[in-house]
């Protein structure tokens, strides 16, 4: 049997550490990707229903209630999709990107006089 | 292969792959939530059940009203605030919360008082036994026993987990009216598939509604950010939506209260026959006094109830809730479909079956998924053995767990003094301690006997019943006392369901690996976990 020399030893010993501590690629792209559907679903969901919620030209009580109750069908199907889509840019992208945009309109506009 | 058949096919398998995971994360605490939500469809029964020295007969709720309003007078009439709720069909006593007026000096108000409980005919105290009766298992099934806020949010989690297992679940499913008809007995891993599909396409809409509701009923605490971007104040919302609440200040100029009668018959003739369910005093016995009366829900499927509030001085209507616009509507009844207050006895029991067949949905699921996993002769990874043993902890032991809250509201001395408290631990310290004790068993075993020993638990409760109380069985039939007779033969219904249960575990034998078709083999899995590195 080869003997292992210092070099070798310290290598594996990384290796082994860095297993040990840090998650491979594929598992920090999971874990973006759990992050994405679980957080920014949500986030995506109560700025979209804010939205909804700001723009909607009914009474401000009933525009804001109809944005609550659709808020969970929207975090539901969000959270799904970022599961099914292969690319991890797109979903992130799409879930991020609505998120701000929703709530930079809604900030923008400010709260309904 | 078509490009259109591919890409369904890889939804299926997606959506697949995303079912097992919510199912099982969030499958052994929505097991418990469906469970003890089902048992919850008979709160006020149970509470009855726990209180067996009670026994009053229904009383109109105007005299309820009344003799509830002569006895505070009597006792605290300089009080702030008198919640009253009147009693019903299902709750036959008057309870009270009283709420003393601020001390000028004390920087923190005062809480409200313990509940008073009084005899609706005569508005005497009630002296039962202390009990958080019927109402433990509903704030446990949305509360989980945690400290607030954080069992409110993990239930909701679990929750929006089922609402997304639910739609993953329909989409995998593609054969879901042919399902319907298909149940192989005695096949292994196909019979428990087929035991899950069958539960959950037989009562889908009951899951998806129950489901979606509840999220519903604490959707201002889930969801306040469309709030947020219409309301400066959120109190502002509250009473846009749901009425403002009576809370002027006393005038301090004294003036007697206005008799309470003929305030409770302008509003039920106000609502047309409508029962009202809760009066709210402000300031009794002050020129500024108000009454205000609230509209029961157990008439209508709006569970959001109508409001009027009276000057108590002078008797004259002040203000009344204004009509709820279609999203209000919406929202107030999904709440009441989801507590079904509206339920009559027959529609009930209905509730209460579907509920079963959630928990039954919830409880295959976790099954399902190690039966797919086991593979005879190899030995058991650690998360397959993990799973093994928090199924076993949570189906065979927690209805061991319920029963010993029932039991100790049999066995725990009346007049003990915390024993509400001691009920409440009796059922966690039997559900975790017979879990922990199946632990040194072998799962088949395990099974076997945490279910044998659920079923017996259940079995004793009309028995020690009958030792314990004058309102055992024989006395219920000869009296037709209803909702004894009732409460005995649903528990030995249900000893005889885990006592089934606890029977085919002893017959299983591990059937021999299904071979597994090409398709269902290459199970799905998102992108990266196919790039190795």
């Amino acid at each position: 049997m080869r003997k292992r020399t210092l070099s070798q030893g310290i290598s594996v010993f990384g290796q082994s550490l860095s297993q040990f501590f840090l998650l491979s690629r594929r598992g920090w792209r999971m874990s973006a990707r759990c992050f994405t559907a679980l957080v920014g679903g949500y986030a995506a969901a109560a700025a979209m229903a804010s939205l909804l919620a700001r723009l909607l030209p009914i009474a401000r009580v009933e525009a804001t209630m109809w944005g609550m109750i659709l808020s969970f069908l929207m975090f539901a199907s969000l959270g799904l999709w970022a599961f099914h889509e292969r690319r991890l840019w797109k979903v992130a992208l799409v879930i991020w990107g609505s998120t701000l945009l929703s709530a930079g309109i809604v900030m923008a506009m400010g709260i309904r006089p | 292969m078509s490009k259109a058949f591919s890409g369904e096919m890889r939804l299926r398998q997606s959506m697949a792959w995303i079912h097992t995971w919510l199912g099982l994360l969030a499958g052994w605490i929505l097991f418990a939530m469906f469970l003890t939500g089902t048992a919850s469809y008979f709160r006020p029964e149970i509470t009855q059940w726990m209180q067996p020295e009670l026994r009053l007969a229904p009383v109109a709720p105007r005299r309820a009203a009344e003799t509830a309003v002569a006895h505070m007078q009597a006792t605290s009439p300089d009080d702030q605030q008198w919640f009253i709720y009147l009693p019903n069909d299902r709750t036959p006593e008057t309870r009270i919360f009283a709420m003393p007026k601020p001390d000028p000096g004390a920087k923190e108000p005062k809480n409200r008082s313990a509940e008073i409980k009084l005899d609706p005919a005569t508005g005497a105290a009630l002296n039962a036994r202390d009990t958080c009766g019927g109402e433990h298992f509903y704030r446990f099934h949305f509360q989980l026993q945690l400290p607030h806020p954080w069992g409110r949010w993990l239930a909701g989690l679990c929750a929006i987990f089922m609402l997304a297992a639910i739609l993953s679940g329909v989409i995998t499913h593609k054969r879901i009216f042919a399902d319907f008809f298909t149940l192989r007995w005695k096949k292994g891993q196909r019979s428990w598939l087929d035991t899950h599909n069958v539960s959950a396409v037989l009562a889908l809409p009951f899951h998806a509604m129950i489901t979606y509701t509840g999220l519903i009923a604490l959707i201002v605490m889930y969801m306040p950010w469309p709030i947020a971007a219409n309301y400066a104040k959120h109190a502002d919302f509250y009473a846009d939506a749901y009425g403002r609440e009576a809370d002027g200040d006393a005038s301090g100029k004294p003036a007697a209260l206005k008799p309470i009668g003929p305030m409770v018959d302008a509003a039920s003739r106000q609502w047309q026959g409508g029962r009202p369910r809760t009066i709210v005093i402000r300031n009794p016995n002050d020129s500024a006094a108000t009454v205000t009366i609230l509209r029961s829900g157990a008439d209508r499927l709006n569970a959001r109830g109508e409001s009027i509030t009276y000057s108590g001085a002078t008797g004259a209507k002040l203000s009344q809730s204004s009509p709820p616009g279609a999203a209000l509507t919406t929202a107030g009844v999904m709440l009441g479909l989801h507590l079904g207050n509206f339920a009559g006895p027959v529609l009930r029991w209905t509730y209460f079956l579907l509920g079963l067949t959630g928990t039954a949905m919830v409880g295959t699921g976790s099954l399902l998924w190690t039966a797919k996993r086991r593979k005879p002769g190899a030995k058991p990874f650690f998360g397959f053995r993990l799973v093994e043993r928090l199924n076993i902890a949570t189906i065979a032991c927690l209805p061991a767990g319920m029963a010993a809250f029932l039991l100790a509201n049999r066995l725990i001395p009346a007049g003990l003094e915390g024993r509400a408290a001691l009920e409440v631990s009796a059922m966690f310290w039997t559900w975790f301690g017979l879990a922990a004790l199946t632990l040194l068993r072998p799962v088949r075993c395990a099974w076997v006997e945490g279910l044998a020993l659920s079923a017996a638990a259940f079995a004793a409760l009309p028995l020690v019943n009958m030792v314990m109380t004058d309102r055992g069985l024989f006395t219920s039939i000869a009296s037709g006392d209803w909702l004894f007779l009732s409460f005995d033969g649903a528990m030995l219904a249900i000893a005889a369901l885990l006592g089934f249960g606890s029977w085919r575990a002893a017959q299983v034998r591990v059937a021999p690996p299904r071979r597994q078709r090409k398709a269902a083999a290459a199970e799905f899995r998102p992108k990266e976990l196919l790039d190795v590195a």
